[in-house]
């Protein structure tokens, strides 16, 4: 299905090498759906949008090698942040890392769009999911804050929302590192002025973004604007205690974490030269 | 007499032809027992009963023979058999073949379930292990038959510890000679497929199936397994191997097509149409483990095999 789909989509040189550079030990598909192959098309299509964004990446060789979950601030409406820091790992860690990226429970109701993320690595964010994957020594993305995170309003900019507790759950089950990231510039890519709440509940998602260019622009008003992201790579953080602990300990935790990535958003927008 | 005899239900399908071949081969007198005709004579010595599991026939052959070892491959996944008549055959009539290996002092007891009873759903963990929980019978309650059996025969796992009971709930049973409903499924011309969506599916060729519920016969290790083939692979690439047409249809309209077409062609009933939909990867991971056993035939290969002797 999407071979028919993305026929059309000329393959990047550049991700074929890093993905046929990663000993994946997958030969067709994985149990969870991800085709090396496939993914190669898959990327280079992420590889355009990356492009657009034209990222500046700082910090990439702290991503380090074995099992990790890589955790970013979610922002911009839609995530494309994700598929920068995914694009980025692949291409610009060396060696290439894939990430698993964690989507909402939702995702795999997404008619066209599960698979074609399936196929790219995308798996649910479930917790026996994620820690056989962590266990099989592979790279996590997880947005911490989740929907509520990328759904931000404009008021609410690079302020992170609450962190869940899953992913510092997860790090200390499995004696797994985070390297915190910060992603500057997503924000201003898709602008929401507020989000209409009964609207999302009609259509079943998560927000429904009010874009201030909707009355000139219509829904053109939701093609992500030309910003320019900053991504930070921050070092690797290793945490240690049970992983079952009461909620207030893993909050303990789980607040360092979240201070380092909102400390480097403070100073990726401190010393970032503008927004485009 | 041997003094090994396995009593083997279901002895009219495939998969029960196929493990008292090999039985009697390793020195087992083997019982046959089916609900169904045995229409094609069994090719090994073998003395074979058509009963109801739950009719007091079956209690005469369990006394005459003295089973040393119970293998009830014989649940119903016959769907267009009346749920009525499942329910007799696959609750009562399990509970009374279970019941009798226990009376008669059978040392061994193998029961074959399904992995349906996970059912296909989007929260499913990948991969599927044994603890989890049964959600099928919250999509579709024709399957409630399937569950009692199931959790029948894991009561006798820890009930009756004497007789040492298995519990395999296998993945998809492909096989050139099976008729079941998946094999049947997968040789059709035209095959539906889900609009926009593409699950990874997962296969077991009867050989290997054949194989596991052979190992842990022999075995003494007891408790639930999930049993299938090598790896797993996206439902769409499985047609065409399989080289049926796909036929993209929106799910609400899959539904009403297998309604439909079941009537004229072998096809999967309607409320498995899930299963097309949201995966339901199992682990064999215990099972390995346990009995330190593994598949051979890769999914690909086990869907070739299942239709390229009856589309030539």
């Amino acid at each position: 299905m999407l071979r028919d789909l993305l026929g059309t989509v000329a393959e990047v040189p550049e991700i074929a090498r890093a993905i046929d550079a990663i000993p994946t030990g997958v030969t067709g598909y994985d149990q969870w759906g991800f085709s090396p192959e496939q993914s190669k098309l898959l990327y280079s299509l992420g590889y355009r949008a990356y492009r657009y964004f034209r990222p500046v990446i700082e910090g990439i060789e702290n991503v380090p090698s074995g099992r990790v979950l890589i955790v970013p601030n979610h922002s911009g409406q839609l995530p494309f942040d994700g598929l920068v820091v995914a694009v980025a790992c692949l291409l610009q860690a060396q060696p290439p890392r894939l990430v698993r990226p964690m989507a909402e429970r939702w995702f795999p109701t997404l008619p066209f769009l599960n698979v074609a993320l399936s196929r790219a690595g995308v798996v649910t964010g479930d917790p026996l999911t994620c820690r056989n994957l962590l266990e099989a020594e592979n790279a996590i993305l997880v947005f911490p804050e989740g929907a509520r995170g990328s759904g931000k309003v404009w008021s609410h900019r690079y302020r992170l929302v609450d962190f869940g507790r899953g992913f510092m759950r997860l790090a200390l089950q499995t004696g797994s590192r985070i390297v915190p990231v910060s992603v500057v510039g997503a924000e201003e890519s898709i602008i929401s002025l507020t989000d209409v709440k009964p609207l999302a509940r009609f259509l079943h998602t998560p927000y429904f973004p009010i874009s201030p260019f909707l009355p000139l622009l219509g829904p053109l008003a939701y093609v992500p604007l030309p910003t320019r992201f900053y991504v930070t790579f921050g070092e690797p953080m290793r945490f240690e205690g049970p992983f079952d602990d009461e909620d207030e300990a893993i909050d303990a935790k789980v607040r360092v974490v979240k201070d380092r990535v909102q400390s480097m958003i403070d100073e990726g927008l401190a010393k970032r030269p503008g927004v485009f | 007499m041997p003094a090994k005899v396995a009593l083997i239900t279901g002895i009219a399908g495939g998969l029960a032809r196929d493990v008292g071949r090999e039985l009697q081969l390793r020195g087992f007198g083997v019982v046959g027992v089916d609900y169904r005709p045995t229409t094609r004579p069994l090719d090994y010595p073998a003395t074979v009963y058509q009963a109801n599991y739950n009719k007091t026939k079956v209690e005469d052959i369990f006394r005459r023979h003295q089973p040393s070892h119970v293998l009830h491959l014989g649940r119903v996944g016959n769907l267009k058999e009346q749920a009525g008549k499942r329910f007799d055959l696959n609750v009562v009539g399990s509970q009374k073949v279970m019941d009798l290996a226990v009376r008669y002092g059978a040392r061994r007891l193998v029961v074959l379930s399904t992995f349906h009873i996970y059912g296909a759903h989007p929260q499913n963990h990948i991969p599927i292990g044994e603890d989890d929980p049964l959600r099928a019978g919250g999509d579709f309650p024709q399957i409630a038959d399937a569950i009692q059996l199931d959790n029948l025969a894991l009561h006798w796992v820890y009930r009756h510890p004497e007789v040492r009971t298995v519990l395999l709930r296998p993945s998809n049973v492909v096989g050139a000679h099976l008729h079941n409903a998946i094999s049947g499924f997968l040789r059709q011309r035209v095959i539906p497929v889900m609009l926009g969506f593409d699950p990874m599916v997962q296969f077991i060729h009867a050989d290997d199936l054949c194989d596991a519920v052979l190992t842990v016969t022999e075995h003494d290790a007891v408790g639930v397994f999930n049993v299938t083939g090598v790896g797993a692979l996206p439902w769409r690439e499985a047609v065409a191997i399989a080289g049926g047409r796909a036929l993209p249809l929106p799910s609400s309209l899959a539904a009403a097509y297998l309604a439909v077409a079941g009537r004229f062609a072998p096809a999967l009933p309607p409320y498995l149409v899930n299963f097309f939909k949201h995966p339901c990867i199992i682990s064999d991971a215990a099972l390995r483990a346990a009995f330190d056993w593994e598949p051979r035939i890769e999914q690909a290969e086990a869907v070739r095999r299942t239709v390229t002797d009856t589309r030539a």
